[in-house]
């Protein structure tokens, strides 16, 4: 990061950067928007993987569940499922 | 052997197939989106000049004008996509075009806000209605009612397909929206980049501006199979290979 | 000898349609009602000064009459979906596209033509000077067919759905922007005394258009609705 420290060397201080010349009222937050909006865009499917995959897991155990049944006790198995 | 490219591609079009493709590109794709977007940063915000007439506020354009390419390109992959969904009935044509949707969708968002925060110092307004505005405001709409349509369906193949339908009108209806809007009233400055000519704008400042292009293509890369991946596991919950998955993801 | 067979199926076809709308009168009355509501209360929200109003007036009534369609469109389809005679026109021999040009031809006749019927009214409400009444009227003639045409591919898409109102609102506006705009520019055109056939022009250039296309890309999307 040394180019960044004579940057800073060269134009005065950090300041100077995080001003962006008197408009750091309209950069930053365009720059905020961009990563916010995106990073939600990337932890949503996440989300919704381990959604889908619990919900999988869940009518699976039901299933199986619903099989050992069947099998222990076969004269009270539902005709059809 | 001639046929070794539709077979491989039949191969990929296989929901497993391109589940264990997708998750294996995935990591590289986000990786590369994140240097590249790293260095864009870095050479936009640290590097480049400040711009001799608009100061440093013309440093939003970094992130402005890579996302309104992208809105434009997801737009066309999505199109094409829904094409093929809608001619060849691929599910997985299908999947990709409905989950590019809201990806475009949120790049579009980002063209609108950050371009109005780069109106307000420059032009003095928030908005204007011009063509190139209407039209990224058009097309954030038409992105809304595709996904509006895909989840108003209970069954969502049927669903995927009657927003394909939608999407294709709206790659019709882009540019009749763009000449209209022009015929009514302009006021947007010229365009700056021309990838064929010689370009207005200095390299200092088209390099990073390029590898933010590069980074949000990949990004893009990277949601999509990210989003394809969950969406396949939710369409073929019932098959094995999802199942062992599922139960594979239990064990960890 | 299929030809004279086609014509009517085509001619029952609509006959059938307009006389459903004719036994369900009020339904025919309601977007009337609703244009002529909406246009009382701009003067009330705007404040009563003619010039403003003279102003705003083509844009007004314009946006009344796409509105007002907006909330008939909905119904284009539905009954026949409900009792199921869609299904059958879906399966019948004819072919489906003209089957559903008729169908939004009476569509057209029963809510858009009462509209443009009063478009006067609401034009002389907001002292839209007479003149350009005509160029008013001109443009409504060629634009709430082309809104017609477009809504029916969207109702026709959201054939499957349950709840389809703020959807098809949402999907219709970036389609109807284009007509929106030359229509409006016609009649603001009229009232500036400058030429205003280019616009009038393009409108019925794309009316062209969305006649051939519409119906058939409708019978495509009604099919992909329908296909459980």
């Amino acid at each position: 990061m040394s180019a960044l420290q004579t940057f800073f060397a060269e134009s005065g201080n950090a300041a100077a950067f995080f001003k962006m010349g008197g408009y750091a009222a309209y950069v930053w937050p365009a720059y905020a928007v961009f990563f916010i909006v995106l990073i939600v865009d990337s932890i949503a499917p996440r989300l919704r993987r381990r959604r889908v995959l619990r919900e999988l897991r869940a009518r699976i155990a039901r299933q199986s569940s619903r099989q050992d049944r069947a099998a222990s006790n076969p004269i009270i198995t539902p005709p059809s499922l | 052997m001639s046929n070794w490219i539709p077979l491989w591609l039949h191969k990929l079009g296989s929901p497993p197939t391109f589940y264990r493709f997708a998750g294996a590109l995935r990591p590289w794709a986000m990786a590369l989106a994140l240097l590249f977007g790293a260095i864009a940063l870095y050479g936009g915000l640290v590097l480049a000049p400040a711009d001799y007439q608009q100061g440093d506020a013309y440093r939003i354009i970094f992130i402005h004008v890579p996302s309104a390419w992208m809105s434009m390109f997801i737009y066309a992959v999505m199109g094409v996509a829904a094409f093929i969904a809608l001619v060849w009935r691929l599910k997985l044509a299908e999947v990709v075009a409905m989950e590019s949707a809201p990806i475009g969708a949120a790049f579009t968002f980002i063209t609108l806000v950050t371009g109005s925060l780069w109106g307000k110092p420059m032009w003095g307004t928030w908005w204007t209605w011009d063509a190139r505005l209407t039209s990224e405001l058009v097309l954030l709409f038409l992105y809304l009612g595709v996904i509006g349509l895909y989840h108003a369906f209970e069954d969502r193949r049927q669903g995927a397909r009657a927003a394909a339908f939608l999407a294709i009108i709206g790659i019709i209806n882009v540019p009749i929206v763009h000449f209209s809007v022009n015929w009514w009233n302009t006021l947007h400055q010229g365009s700056t980049i021309n990838v064929f000519g010689q370009s207005k704008i200095s390299w200092d400042m088209l390099w990073p501006l390029l590898s933010m292009m590069l980074a949000t293509k990949f990004y893009y890369i990277a949601s999509l199979f990210s989003r394809v991946r969950t969406d396949l596991l939710a369409l073929e919950g019932g098959k094995d290979w999802v199942r062992k998955i599922a139960e594979s993801e239990a064990r960890q | 000898m299929s030809h004279p067979r086609l014509l009517n199926a085509c001619a029952a076809m609509l006959r059938r349609d307009l006389t459903l709308a004719w036994r369900r009168r009020g339904d025919i009355a309601m977007p009337v009602l609703y244009a002529l509501i909406v246009t009382m209360l701009f003067p009330f929200a705007l404040g009563p000064e003619d010039t403003l109003l003279q102003r705003i007036a083509g844009g007004v009534v314009l946006v009344t009459v796409l509105l007002a369609m907006l909330l008939a469109l909905d119904a284009m389809f539905s009954s026949d979906i409900e009792d199921g005679s869609l299904e059958q026109l879906v399966l019948a021999p004819q072919p489906l596209a003209l089957m559903l040009g008729m169908k939004i031809l009476a569509h057209w006749l029963t809510t858009a033509l009462p509209l443009i019927v009063i478009a006067p009214l609401l034009a002389a409400m907001l002292h839209l000077p007479g003149a350009v009444i005509p160029v008013l009227l001109l443009a409504l003639l060629l634009a709430t067919p082309l809104l017609s045409l477009l809504g029916a591919v969207l109702v026709a898409l959201t054939a499957g759905t349950r709840r389809s109102g703020m959807l098809l609102a949402l999907m219709l506006l970036p389609l109807c922007v284009p007509a929106v705009i030359f229509a409006a520019g016609a009649v603001a055109a009229a009232q500036q005394g400058l030429p205003w056939l280019a616009p009038i022009a393009w409108l019925g250039a794309a009316l062209v258009l969305a006649v051939v296309l519409a119906p058939l890309a409708c019978a495509a999307a009604l099919r992909i609705a329908l296909d459980a």
